[in-house]
């Protein structure tokens, strides 16, 4: 397996000289080629300002973050959105679709950003939600499908660009346990099936434990790390209430 | 605490409405400033015809209130919509209802008294400006004074109490009645086709389609010429434009559905599918608001049009009737006393007597087949000129003279139809006078005093002087006066309206002789004849500067309101909506793209709204202009109409740009608010 993302001794401040927020503080990774990894942490642990560094939204104040070989941090501004565009996948807590466009428009979006020909982006938005079974629903806007239907094409926005890396930001954040189990479900399908490479930021236990491996942030910093490996997820998601029990002050956000 | 609450979310607010209280403030403004103008006696008094300046300004200022209340009534609402979940909220906390309604009256009540009084500072200088623009149309001299006409400032004050009483009162009830929930959820989803078939829509807009043909055919067949204009086909006319405009944006959604989002490869082009898809889930709202705007904008261009055409025909009527100062004609020939007052009276740069002899016709009028005077030549007589006088007069004018052989003669014409005459001379190019053949050497179309029967009517021929004096004249039977004799002056100064008055009091006071023989019989002089026969320049003018003035400033007063009303409400329907818009562009921009396109698609967005509603109005003005044009023919030229039409539709895309500018820049900085 090749290596996908490396973070390198990334930092991220916030304030002026007399009042520093370390929001990262020396953080270090790397992401395997088709890895489905997980960033947990509490509120203020520096997980939502990770992902934005990745997903080049937010600047990082110093270190490097390579994708592919290609150094994010150094891309120039004004080519930061063709970069993004090309290379990057989001799901977003709330879905984020478009209530003006059809389920097959919204997830041609992506592609008709990227210019393609007309012909590829009909054949590519069929071919990926056959695939993700909404097919049927092509035809409809977002308010007349359900939730899950909403997730499904919201993912399939994600990955019908094939990019090389998915970021997803809490996206169980605002769902039913039945809908967040389809959701999570998905995803490792995407990962397994697709070879897709996901990185998650969640709070939530229950989440994580669909990941391969999960990395634990507190105040910035890198605290702890757990692999799958050949556990079941029980056994998984266990281990993560250990660490988030030894990780402490935030045992409220444990279910 | 909840007045504090309810002022910080207003102020939050307020950049989205600043364009609406610019409106208003604009609108007091124009509003004051006409009736400024309208009760100023300096203005009253500057000519006889500027009484009905006043009149007509309280008409138009009934037309304009209207819109305004419109506009005041639309945007409450629209606020009202806008804060629902913000009203909803109150309530839910306990707060009575009766509180909030009153907290959103004191707020618009606030708003309307701020704008009032800006209004009527601004309306003071512009009435000022206007004084001036109106004294330089007079020539009169004029000093600023600053009068503050309570008169207006109370009509001003009463017109818009009464908008806003009215708007409050209806926005109350519907506070009133709405419930928690239907406010919570006031933000509906996409709103659907009116009709759901689009086989239904695709008849709809052929059907408006055919109607606009139809309502430019009978516009064509009722405006052919002066006579055949009718008022019962106008307004059937006008119904149709109006049944029209609004099928046609009902129908223009499916329209674009049709051709942009049905179609793969149209929708998967470029941005098209994000920015037709925003146009239409909004359509049903949209389209009568379009409709009414568009509806607007058509009266506006055709209606200031058409009075800018009749002020150029008013002009070049003067320019081509009245080249000389002063002009008398006179059945006897003496023109001695007119002459020793005028000398008198006036500082005199040249004088010229003269006689026009009428003959048997010629057949020269054949000539005006095919021109708007076709209908016009009654009588059956040609009027002759002699070379020697008309060289003479043409020297008076500053124009070149002519010269002739004793077979040749010239045909001087109207300068509108003078091609008409070029053409018909090419084929025709001698006429017979006393059985004897003479060539047409030119045609002459300079102004020539000849709508007005003075040297000639419409045309004249000139004559070798040597062939005046053998002519053959006609016996005027039944005609009781042959007015043969011309007298003009040219004066160093222009001549006024108090000049011509005094001339007409010498004229009836005793000058003249009150009896004359004719036929060998003494009957008593027409004095109103008499008078007739007297014109001046100045006074013509005078006249038609009224008359200018008075369609010039109302066309100028009434399409401002609409245009600047018009351009507020997609303004503002913009602008609320960019918190919606915030979400779904911010949305494109962590899809990747980039900031040159970002604002690329916001203006293209914005520029559709804002054409959409001329766009029809352009497209049936301009033929309706040129059609209904053709009366004033008889003094314009297709030029003119061109010129007229350009003029309009150019200050009104003006006014609109701004606003078109002033919101694309607020609704960009609300998308980009809080982000890098």
């Amino acid at each position: 397996m090749s290596e996908m993302l490396k973070v390198e001794h990334i930092e991220k401040y916030y304030g002026n000289k007399d009042n520093i927020t370390k929001a990262i503080d020396d953080i270090s990774f790397v992401v395997q080629n088709g890895e489905f990894i997980g960033i947990m942490g509490a509120s203020g642990s520096g997980k939502t300002t990770l992902l934005n560094c990745i997903s080049t939204i937010d600047n990082v104040s110093a270190g490097h973050i390579f994708l592919e070989n290609q150094d994010i941090t150094e891309i120039k501004e004004e080519n930061i959105a063709k970069f993004r565009r090309e290379n990057l996948g989001f799901i977003f807590q709330d879905f984020n679709l478009l209530d003006t466009l059809k389920i097959e428009e919204n997830i041609a979006l992506s592609l008709t950003i990227n210019k393609k020909d007309a012909k590829e982006i009909d054949q590519k938005v069929k071919e990926i939600s056959k695939k993700l079974g909404i097919d049927a629903i092509l035809d409809k806007f977002p308010y007349q499908v359900s939730g899950g239907q909403k997730q499904r094409c919201a993912c399939a926005r994600a990955i019908v660009n094939k990019p090389k890396i998915i970021l997803a930001d809490e996206p169980t954040g605002a769902l039913d346990s039945k809908s967040a189990n389809d959701l999570l479900s998905l995803m490792e399908e995407m990962n397994q099936k697709m070879q897709a490479t996901i990185l998650m930021v969640t709070h939530d236990p229950f989440s994580a434990s669909y990941c391969n491996r999960i990395l634990f942030l507190k105040d910035g910093k890198i605290f702890n790390e757990i692999i799958k490996g050949e556990k079941t997820r029980k056994e998984f998601y266990n281990e993560i209430l250990d660490v988030l029990a030894l990780l402490g002050g935030d045992t409220r956000d444990v279910r | 605490m909840l007045g504090k609450l309810s002022l910080r979310n207003a102020k939050r607010q307020a950049k989205d409405y600043i364009i609406y209280f610019i409106t208003i403030t604009i609108a007091v403004a124009l509003i004051f400033s006409f009736n400024s103008l309208a009760f100023s006696e300096d203005i009253s008094e500057l000519s006889q015809s500027m009484k009905y300046f006043k009149t007509s300004i309280m008409i138009m200022s009934v037309i304009i209130i209207i819109v305004i209340a419109w506009l005041v009534n639309y945007t409450m609402s629209f606020i009202l919509e806008k804060r629902s979940k913000e009203f909803a909220t109150y309530q839910i906390l306990g707060i009575e209802k009766k509180d909030i309604s009153n907290i959103f009256m004191l707020e618009n009540i606030l708003i309307g008294i701020v704008a009032l009084a800006f209004g009527i500072v601004i309306g003071t200088i512009l009435y000022q400006i206007l004084t001036i623009i109106i004294m330089n149309i007079f020539a009169q001299p004029y000093q600023i004074t600053i009068d503050f006409n309570l008169k207006a400032v109370g009509l001003t004050a009463a017109y818009f109490m009464g908008i806003f009483f009215i708007a409050l009162l209806n926005n109350r009830r519907k506070l009133k009645k709405t419930k928690i929930n239907e406010l919570l959820y006031a933000e509906k989803k996409n709103e659907n086709h009116l009709l759901k078939k689009s086989l239904g829509n695709t008849i709809i807009f052929l059907i408006s389609i055919v109607l606009f043909i139809t309502a430019l055919v009978i516009i064509g067949d009722t405006f052919k010429d002066g006579n055949s204009v009718k008022g019962n086909s106008t307004l059937i006319a006008i119904f149709l434009t109006i049944v029209g405009i609004y099928l046609f944006y009902i129908s223009i959604s499916s329209f674009i559905t049709k051709r942009y989002l049905n179609n793969k490869n149209r929708k998967y082009k470029k941005d098209n599918m994000f920015l037709f898809r925003n146009l239409t889930s909004k359509i049903n709202t949209m389209s009568v608001t379009m409709g009414t705007l568009a509806m607007l904008f058509t009266f506006i261009i055709i209606g200031c049009s058409i009075a800018m055409l009749m002020n150029a025909m008013l002009n070049n009527e003067i320019e081509m009737g009245y080249p000389f100062e002063i002009m008398i004609s006179s059945a006897d020939g003496d023109f001695s006393k007119y002459k020793e007052y005028i000398e008198k009276n006036a500082k005199v740069k040249g004088m010229y007597e003269y006689e026009i002899l009428k003959i048997n016709e010629t057949g020269i009028s054949n000539g005006l087949k095919g021109t708007p005077f076709e209908e016009n030549k009654w009588y059956d007589y040609d009027e002759v000129m002699k070379l020697s006088d008309y060289n003479y007069l043409r020297k008076m004018l500053g124009y070149e003279e002519s010269t002739l052989q004793e077979d040749e003669i010239i045909v001087q014409c109207l300068r509108t139809i003078e091609k008409d005459f070029e053409k018909y001379v090419k084929e025709n190019n001698t006429i017979v006078i006393d059985q004897q053949e003479y060539k047409i050497k030119e045609v002459n179309g300079e102004n020539f005093a000849q709508t007005i029967s003075f040297n000639g009517y419409i045309y004249l021929i000139i004559v070798p002087d040597e062939v005046a004096n053998t002519l053959t004249e006609i016996d005027l039977e039944g005609e009781s006066y042959n007015f043969r004799y011309k007298f003009v002056v040219q004066t160093e100064e222009k001549t006024d309206e108090r000049f011509y008055d005094e001339l007409c009091q010498f004229i009836l006071k005793e000058e003249i002789p009150q009896t004359e023989i004719i036929d060998g019989e003494e009957i008593e002089y027409n004095l109103e004849i008499s008078l007739g026969n007297v014109t001046t320049k100045g006074e013509r003018l005078t006249q038609v500067k009224s008359f200018y003035t008075i369609i010039s400033f109302l066309a100028f007063y009434v399409s401002l309101v609409f245009a600047i009303a018009s351009a507020t409400i997609l303004a503002i329907q913009q602008l609320s909506d960019s918190e919606k818009y915030k979400y779904r562009y911010q949305l494109l921009r962590k899809l990747g793209v980039d900031e040159t396109r970002l604002n690329k698609m916001i203006f293209k967005q914005l520029f559709i709204y804002f054409i959409l509603p001329v766009f029809i109005p352009v497209l049936i003005s301009i033929p309706a202009v040129f059609l209904v044009g053709r009366i004033f023919l008889v003094a314009v030229t297709l030029g003119d109409i061109a010129l007229n039409i350009g003029i309009i539709l150019g200050l009104l895309f003006l006014v609109y740009g701004v606003y078109f500018i002033a919101t694309y820049v607020q609704f960009e900085r609300n998308i980009k608010e809080g982000t890098r």
